[in-house]
């Protein structure tokens, strides 16, 4: 029998928790998992990245490649939104972690100015070599043309990029994903924006931290806890004191450009929510769901309202 | 004596792969690694950034810090632009570290915690290897 996982059709990080209380409930009894994202009509990267982290998980759990079959997934049935996620380089990354229904076009991804950065998986420290040095390239012109930023700020968000794709690399105890767009928010900013979003099956926070920080937090331990010692502390697994700078670092250049950092776990989310945004700074008790999804927003400069 | 390192060169000779960027701490281990086997204990050492782009918070950490920490007596900070002293220094403040850094005009100034930072000019002119000008900065007095 097939359970199956609805793909909002406005898929981003608000909906997210929608999505993750399908899988987490389509999941439960282990059969296989159909995702049905026919009725999508638009995807944020936060959205793209973590239906791959979805299909990862789901893999695993029914065995994957080698066990049992993959999850499937029913493709957009708006030829324009299954064109721009071919474009935005999900399906290249989803035809190894799913059995895809639909029609999908033989796209190149990253060719337009919107798609700063693919979908493109996150491994091992060389990935983050090659989107560091992607970024630098694609990114500069944007970011100081159409956001405003400083052009030496580009440097800034290529260290940002690193450090949270570095989260996966050293954290999740898997492979991942990392998105970078470009686009106008016109439902809170009415400006536009550059959004990263870095997403992964792995381990999740707070089995990471729980070995160092478990006992400190007693019965508060969990994923809220977790991800509050990381962001906001800025502790580390790692005992040497140079470790959890990553965090703080990416802080710093956010609190710099009026940006925001959201960050779930297992069944919490932590977000330093900037005057723009109304987001919750931490929600605990959300639909389990599982690694780790990050997502960066850095809005034009100037005119903001609140 | 002075001893140099051009950070660029020793990232292409340690790292496979033609990387511009110090990003990653296996990058920066790489690479504080080999300049470790050419450095010995102690010394003054000019840490040169030019052609060196982007540089993270890991690399940061693993290459400066480890090395202000464990392996040199000085260590001047040459070709940094903006981006790459903010990453330094809040690394270096983590572990109440500092070090020096030269502006263009070849003056110095240092960064990083303050408590070690007093010293560390004292000791470069102590050591004859720094001096005022006449505008009343220090700058190297060779290299």
């Amino acid at each position: 029998m097939t359970r199956l996982v609805e793909v909002p059709a406005q898929f981003d990080d608000r909906s997210f928790d929608q999505f993750a209380a399908a899988y987490a409930q389509a999941a439960a009894d282990g059969e296989r998992l159909l995702f049905d994202a026919h009725a999508a009509e638009w995807a944020s990267p936060y959205g793209l990245v973590g239906l791959l982290a979805a299909g990862e998980a789901a893999g695993r759990r029914e065995g994957g490649a080698g066990g049992r079959e993959r999850p499937l997934l029913t493709v957009p049935s708006s030829a324009e939104v299954v064109s721009y996620w071919a474009r935005a380089g999900f399906f290249r990354e989803a035809a190894d972690l799913f059995e895809v229904h639909g029609k999908v076009p033989k796209t190149k991804p990253a060719t337009e100015s919107e798609v700063l950065l693919p979908v493109t998986p996150v491994r091992a420290a060389e990935d983050v070599h090659a989107v560091v040095s992607t970024i630098q390239q694609r990114a500069s012109a944007i970011l100081a043309k159409e956001l405003g930023l400083d052009p030496k700020a580009t440097m800034g968000f290529a260290m940002a990029l690193s450090e949270a794709c570095q989260n996966i690399v050293e954290h999740a105890g898997s492979g991942g994903w990392v998105a970078v767009q470009a686009y106008h928010w016109r439902r809170k900013l009415a400006r536009r924006v550059v959004v990263i979003a870095v997403a992964d099956a792995g381990v999740g926070f707070r089995h990471s931290l729980e070995p160092s920080q478990a006992k400190r937090f007693g019965d508060r331990w969990g994923d809220a806890a977790a991800l509050e010692a990381a962001l906001i502390q800025g502790v580390s697994r790692f005992r040497d004191p140079g470790r959890g700078q990553g965090l703080a670092g990416i802080r710093r250049y956010l609190a710099r450009w009026e940006g925001k950092i959201a960050i779930r776990s297992g069944t919490a989310r932590i977000a330093i929510v900037p005057r723009w945004d109304d987001d919750v700074p931490l929600r605990d008790g959300l639909p389990a769901f599982p690694g780790s999804q990050v997502l960066l927003i850095i809005p034009e400069q100037g005119s903001a309202q609140a | 004596m002075i001893q140099h390192i051009k950070v660029h060169e020793v990232l292409q000779q340690s790292v496979a792969g033609f990387y511009a960027d110090l990003v990653t701490r296996p990058t920066g281990r790489a690479v504080r690694e080999s300049i470790e086997r050419a450095l010995p204990a102690g010394t003054i050492a000019v840490m040169d950034f030019t052609g060196v782009g982007c540089l993270d918070y890991s690399c940061a950490d693993e290459i400066v810090a480890k090395l202000v920490r464990e392996k040199v007596r000085v260590l001047l900070l040459r070709g940094t632009s903006d981006a790459h002293r903010d990453a330094i220094e809040p690394v270096l403040l983590g572990h109440g570290l500092a070090a020096v850094c030269e502006r263009p005009d070849g003056t110095l100034h240092v960064i990083g915690a303050r408590e070690p930072a007093a010293a560390l000019l004292d000791e470069l002119v102590a050591q004859q290897v720094a001096a005022r000008t006449p505008g009343g900065a220090i700058a190297l007095t060779a290299a």
